[in-house]
């Protein structure tokens, strides 16, 4: 027989003989290995759902043409295909925006068309008294701020009319909008309305994009679009970016300091388990070694055996922690947190190293004298 | 033919207290050697040094042509491994090992496994029906004719048995010194180290010593004469 059939053949019964011991370290190993696996894939997971979630917190991304001193630059509509064609992924939404300045009565105010679709999809948070609107082509219709509401006695229902030099626009107010931004200020409607009325067709004043990824992400999408963009800023809106940076790196350092944590505290318990077995295992070792057992080739078994049962707990614990994750995430969250299986080598791995690290007292033993414990001493 | 064993000079010290003081003698291939004497007389430090558990503190022991005074902790446990069979008084086996596992571990520290010899072995000891038994199942006449097949199972040059009979009743004491007679005559080289003088007598020789020290040689046989 091969000696690698009796080395597990030892082994196997190794693993037998002291299964309360055994059964003790193990327990420790799942129960670490489970926190590991569970905040593993929470850090995976639910760092891909808040960045989507992030993505309904507005646009992280504005292209527009340069300032240089003129407020009224516009750009081409054009720029709206060729974001287009790009086909980046991690676009979420794509939003244009043409601002104008109109009278309602004797009253100024700022008009701006934008695509509805989109802007629903970017802007999740807006609150809306009244109907939102939903649709790009929708032209009957339009979303006063609430501050412009106010000033011009604006109500879901009410007719608007707007005039510019010698042409009107008249629509009627779908519902009240509260952004806290400087569309709280403004009536929006759809960009086709806005473009006739002032007969600037095919002009937008700037784009804003939902970008989805870790802010690293958001930076390179919005250098590939640099460079596809020559002559128009585009730039990321740095306050979000940093925000989502600023609370993933927290979790991220939670989590860290949580395995390490719950780490070490299996480690101690494996270490406990592991001492008492040392103990008991002194006369095997001795006996080994009157046969003619090298202390590597003793130390190896011992080491086979922690890394088993390592690899046994490593793989309850993924499981069990896929379910707490699930947990966690839907209490703390708010989301589903899907089983993510690259986490299951690394939660192995982890636990192996714990497992031989709790086993130090058994590496003791390749010290035992023979001669001694043969004695009886 | 140069001697299996030669002991020269030998001394252990413990401290101030010497447990073999100047202890010489040889043992010829294929004799049965009885070491005797009373508690703390040496017996177990000298059985130790020839088995290579233990290290002489001054002397020459030299096995099978190897001086084993002068070897590393690695060159003895494959002098342990390679020439010589230990049968202890607890007969110490691992407990979670079937029998047939205990004989075949003596084989995985020697070399390679084979099961059908390990087999056999426990065969030749009349424990052919207990292979798969674990030493709790077995009797402790039983456990040390396992000992008695794995010190066996590599061809050692030397067997050595400390009080091999010490834990059993009459009867599987009857067994074991059947068994390790049969070894002699098979050619086997035995040093025993006992109490029992009827042990003794069944030896070609008795070293006796007494306070560390050899007291005499004796053979029974031109004793009884």
């Amino acid at each position: 027989m091969p000696s690698r059939s009796m080395f597990l053949r030892i082994l196997w019964r190794l693993l037998g003989a002291s299964r309360g011991r055994l059964t003790v370290a193990l327990i420790a190993l799942t129960s670490g290995a489970a926190v590991c696996s569970a905040l593993l894939n929470v850090n995976l997971d639910a760092e891909r759902k808040l960045t989507q979630e992030f993505r309904t917190l507005g646009a992280n991304v504005v292209v527009a043409p340069p300032s240089g001193g003129n407020d009224a630059a516009l750009a081409d509509a054009g720029i709206l295909d060729r974001i287009a064609s790009l086909h980046f992924a991690r676009i979420v939404a794509t939003a244009p925006y043409l601002y104008v300045a109109a009278n309602s009565g004797s009253q100024p105010v700022i008009l701006a068309g934008t695509w509805f679709d989109q802007v629903s999809k970017m802007n999740a948070w807006w609150k809306v008294e009244g109907a939102a609107m939903t649709s790009r082509d929708d032209r009957e219709h339009c979303l006063v701020g609430v501050t412009a509401a106010r000033q011009l006695g604006l109500s879901p229902g009410s007719a608007v009319q707007l005039r510019s030099g010698d042409r009107t626009l008249s629509m009627t107010v779908a519902g009240i909008v509260t952004t806290g931004g400087a569309e709280d200020n403004q009536i929006l409607t759809s960009l086709e309305s806005v473009q006739n009325f002032v007969g600037l067709q095919s002009r937008v004043s700037l784009v804003q994009l939902s970008v989805s990824g870790t802010p690293p992400e958001i930076v390179e999408v919005t250098q590939k679009l640099a460079e596809t963009l020559p002559g128009l800023d585009v730039r990321p809106v740095r306050q979000i970016t940093a925000a989502e940076g600023t609370i993933l790196g927290k979790i991220r350092g939670m989590i860290f300091w949580t395995i390490a944590l719950i780490l070490v505290l299996s480690m101690l318990g494996v270490l406990a388990s592991m001492a008492a077995l040392a103990m008991e295992r002194r006369r095997d070792v001795g006996l080994m070694k009157a046969l003619g057992g090298t202390v590597p080739r003793i130390m190896r078994l011992f080491l086979a055996e922690a890394g088993a049962l390592g690899a046994v707990g490593g793989v309850l614990g993924f499981l069990i922690g896929v379910v707490l994750a699930r947990w966690i995430g839907e209490r703390i969250f708010g989301v589903v947190i899907s089983a993510r299986f690259e986490v299951l080598p690394i939660t192995i791995l982890l636990t192996v190293f714990v497992a031989l690290a709790g086993s130090f007292p058994l590496r003791l033993l390749g010290r035992v004298h023979p001669a001694e414990i043969l004695r009886g001493e | 033919m140069a001697p299996v064993v030669q002991v020269e000079q030998l001394e252990k010290r413990y401290g101030d207290v010497r447990a073999l003081d100047r202890v010489s003698f040889e043992v010829e291939t294929g004799e049965w050697i009885a070491i005797m004497g009373p508690s703390g007389s040496g017996k177990t430090t000298l059985i130790n040094i020839l088995g290579g558990l233990d290290h002489p503190t001054a002397g020459r022991v030299v096995v099978d042509g190897l001086e084993i005074g002068n070897l590393g902790e690695k060159e003895l446990t494959r002098y342990r491994a390679d020439k010589i069979g230990f049968v202890f008084q607890q007969f110490h086996l691992v407990p979670y090992l079937t029998a047939l596992e205990n004989v075949m571990l003596a084989q995985y520290f020697h070399s390679i496994t084979d099961e059908k010899e390990a087999a056999e072995a426990l065969k030749r000891v009349g424990l052919g029906d207990r292979l798969d038994h674990v030493p709790a199942a077995l009797s402790g006449g039983e456990q040390q004719r396992v000992a008695i097949a794995r010190a066996l199972i590599n061809q050692p040059k030397v067997i050595l048995a400390d009080e091999p009979t010490g834990n059993l009743d009459e009867v599987n004491e009857g067994v074991v010194l059947k068994l390790l007679r049969e070894l002699h005559d098979a050619g086997h080289t035995i040093l025993v180290v006992t109490h029992s003088q009827s042990i003794g007598n069944l030896a070609d020789r008795r070293v006796e010593l007494e306070h560390g020290r050899l007291a005499r040689i004796v053979t029974p046989s031109l004793a009884k004469d």
